[in-house]
């Protein structure tokens, strides 16, 4: 054998042998150091944090993190919830990940299941798979609306900084405009672009409602009988208007990290349209936007 | 011996070196990987001079087919090729119910079109079981007329480091990059004597869908010699979620009937919000040839997942014993123990398991 060689083997060797495993002390079951009111292990239960701490944090993200997770599949606890719930999973995008309320079509329990019918392999990859009764919690949580529990307590990560919210869009909210080849929408902070796809954003075409010109230049026919319903406000008829979905392409620009382009796919014709950005968008720090953003707008080209 | 088999042998004869579906099959044959795979940077399907070998090298005996010789050619511009592992699993976790379950790890089905001769190739790997059917990879090679480089735009597996057939490897798993997570991009290969080396630049989603401008650097130069190799790889993902960047070195050394594998990878990652900060992953190997068809692979794995946080470490150990009795089929049966931090039953898994691998 040559000096290189030897040098290499002996290198790999001290490599390998460098260290033994870790005695654990100071640590929580994830690794991770034990900080006041940490580091609790309490057993697996039915609601997400408990499975986050026992499942999905020390199962999953040994691959499932970062910018190198498997199929972009972050299932960290910064992550998990707004990538499993209502998501499409992009193996199969007909299946949602976690559809609450229904755990046989949540593609999440086929893969942990190994169902004939998922793409690829069985989760957790190579094994050792997860044992029927923590799959039968995984299930019990969805079919019990895969509520997110972390909200409620926090993550261990969440830090007091001020909130995340949405500062300015354009169009603005109920402006109207000629034309709009695309919709921004500026954040208080840098937007996590994972959490950005078509579940969490959504422009939708509100079908007109009847009577929606009506205008003190139009006024109902006051000759016609007055029924119960003509004392209530227009705005509580009808209830939620019918809308049909517009494509749209969504990214975050170069350069602007806390903005967010909304690209429709077609030209938007005249209407009334309506932007949802949905609680779970978060900023970089995990800060979720809470509730349900909605803004209107309406294109009026002459 | 037909004039066909004796053709494909002539090579085994005046070189004695070839390499087959694994790294340390390239070690102890002393061969680039791309010798024995369609892939340069290797994997999936073999062409004409892998399928000799597995028949007349690797198998401990082979059976005679008469002048049926399967070379991968299907047609004159088509070869296909397979893979298919069916597993019996025995597997232990402190605090957990032990389990035992049969299983079909992967059928796989290679495809390569060869449209312009020597020039240009179109592949597909397709995983075809269990369940649908999942593209792996799924690329277009264009090579220059002597070969000493190479284009290759589409989906496929990133180089970098040894490509190991076990991808729960320590440093398969922190690095990301292994069989099971192909990237869209291109990449550029240069090969001339003893050196080969790529760069690629892919979209750095794993698969997943892009949702940045930011892509994925993967970068690897190696050595190769007919007793040893030696090579460095970089990978640098530039995530709007964070950077992610992976130093490794990794090495080859035939010593005897023993073909030794190192590897160590260094990730600095700061796209992980609660786990930020330096991992260290190493991997030794040693693959003892027996006699031919019996191997005997001893694996020694060493992961610190923070280098800033102390008494984490995780170890993992295996021993697998590997006999080819004929062509085309491979008996694997081992054992791996993992060692971690007490608290953290997962990190003490003990497994058993039992193989049968067809490919072709």
């Amino acid at each position: 054998m040559s000096p290189l060689g030897y040098a290499l083997v002996a290198c790999s060797l001290a490599a390998a042998i460098a260290g033994c495993a870790g005695n654990g002390m100071g640590l929580d079951a994830n690794g991770n150091p034990i900080t006041p009111g940490g580091g609790s292990t309490e057993s697996l239960t039915a609601d997400f944090k408990s499975i986050q701490d026992n499942v999905l944090t020390p199962i999953c993200t040994k691959c499932h993190i970062g910018a190198s997770a498997p199929e972009g599949l972050q299932l960290d606890q910064t992550h998990s919830y707004a990538m499993l719930v209502g998501v499409p999973s992009a193996e199969q995008p007909g299946v949602m990940r976690v559809d609450p309320g229904n755990p046989d079509s949540s593609y999440l329990v086929l893969k942990l299941q190994g169902s004939s019918g998922i793409n690829g392999a069985r989760m957790p990859l190579g094994g050792p798979y997860l044992p029927q009764s923590t799959i039968d919690v995984i299930r019990q949580w969805i079919s019990s609306g895969a509520a997110n529990s972390t909200n409620a307590t926090g993550t261990a990560t969440a830090k007091a900084v001020p909130h995340f919210s949405v500062t300015a869009s354009s169009p603005d909210r109920d402006s109207i405009a000629v034309t709009v080849p695309s919709i921004v929408v500026s954040f208080s902070a840098d937007i996590d672009p994972n959490l950005i796809n078509g579940t969490t954003v959504s422009l939708e075409r509100l079908a007109p409602m009847a009577g929606a010109d009506m205008s003190a230049d139009d006024p109902m026919d006051a000759t016609e009988p007055m029924g119960p319903m003509a004392s209530m406000p227009m705005t509580a008829m009808p209830a939620a208007p019918a809308s049909t979905a517009v494509a749209v392409t969504l990214a975050v620009p170069r350069g602007d990290g806390s903005a967010l382009l909304i690209t429709p796919r077609a030209p938007l014709a005249n209407g009334t349209y309506r932007i949802t950005l949905r609680a779970s968008l978060a900023d970089m720090n995990a800060r979720a936007l809470g509730s349900d953003y909605t803004f209107k707008f309406t294109v009026e080209a002459p | 011996m037909t004039r066909l088999l004796r053709y494909l042998l002539v090579p085994f004869f005046f070189s004695a070196l070839c390499a087959h579906a694994e790294p340390y099959l390239a070690v102890q044959m002393g061969l680039k990987c791309g010798q024995c795979h369609v892939n340069p940077t290797g994997g999936g399907e073999r062409t004409a001079f892998g399928n000799a070998f597995a028949q007349t090298q690797l198998a401990a005996t082979r059976l005679d087919t008469g002048s049926d010789v399967w070379t991968g050619q299907v047609m004159r511009f088509l070869s296909i090729g397979g893979d298919v592992r069916f597993d019996g699993t025995y597997s232990q976790v402190p605090h957990s119910p032990s389990t035992d379950d049969f299983e079909l790890q992967q059928g796989r089905v290679y495809l390569s079109a060869d449209v312009i001769p020597e020039r240009f190739f179109v592949y597909v790997d397709e995983q075809v079981a269990p369940g649908g059917a999942l593209n792996r990879e799924a690329y277009g090679v264009y090579w220059s007329a002597n070969h000493d480089w190479y284009i290759k735009a589409g989906q496929m597996y990133l180089p970098f480091g040894l490509r190991l057939q076990d991808q729960n490897a320590f440093v398969q798993q922190v690095s990301g990059i292994n069989m099971s997570t192909p990237d869209q991009g291109v990449e550029f290969g240069f090969e001339h004597g003893n050196w080969d080396a790529q760069l690629a630049a892919t979209n750095g989603t794993s698969g997943g869908p892009e949702v940045d401008h930011g892509k994925q650097y993967s970068a690897q130069l190696q050595y190769v010699l007919s007793r040893w190799r030696f090579g460095v790889a970089g990978n640098f993902n530039d995530a709007a979620i964070g950077r992610k960047s992976i130093g490794g070195l990794f090495a080859g050394l035939r010593t005897g009937p023993i073909s030794w594998l190192g590897e160590v990878d260094v990730v600095d990652d700061h796209s992980t919000p609660t786990q930020s900060g330096r991992q260290l992953a190493t991997l030794l190997e040693a693959n003892w040839r027996i006699a031919q068809g019996h191997n005997l692979k001893l694996t020694d794995e060493y992961l610190d997942p923070n280098r800033s946080v102390s008494n984490d470490a995780q170890t993992r150990y295996s021993l697998v014993y590997e006999m080819t009795p004929i062509q085309y089929l491979q008996i694997r049966t081992g054992f791996r123990w993992f060692d971690g931090i007490p608290q953290a039953p997962s990190e003490h898994l003990k497994t058993g398991f039992i193989e049968l691998h067809g490919f072709f």
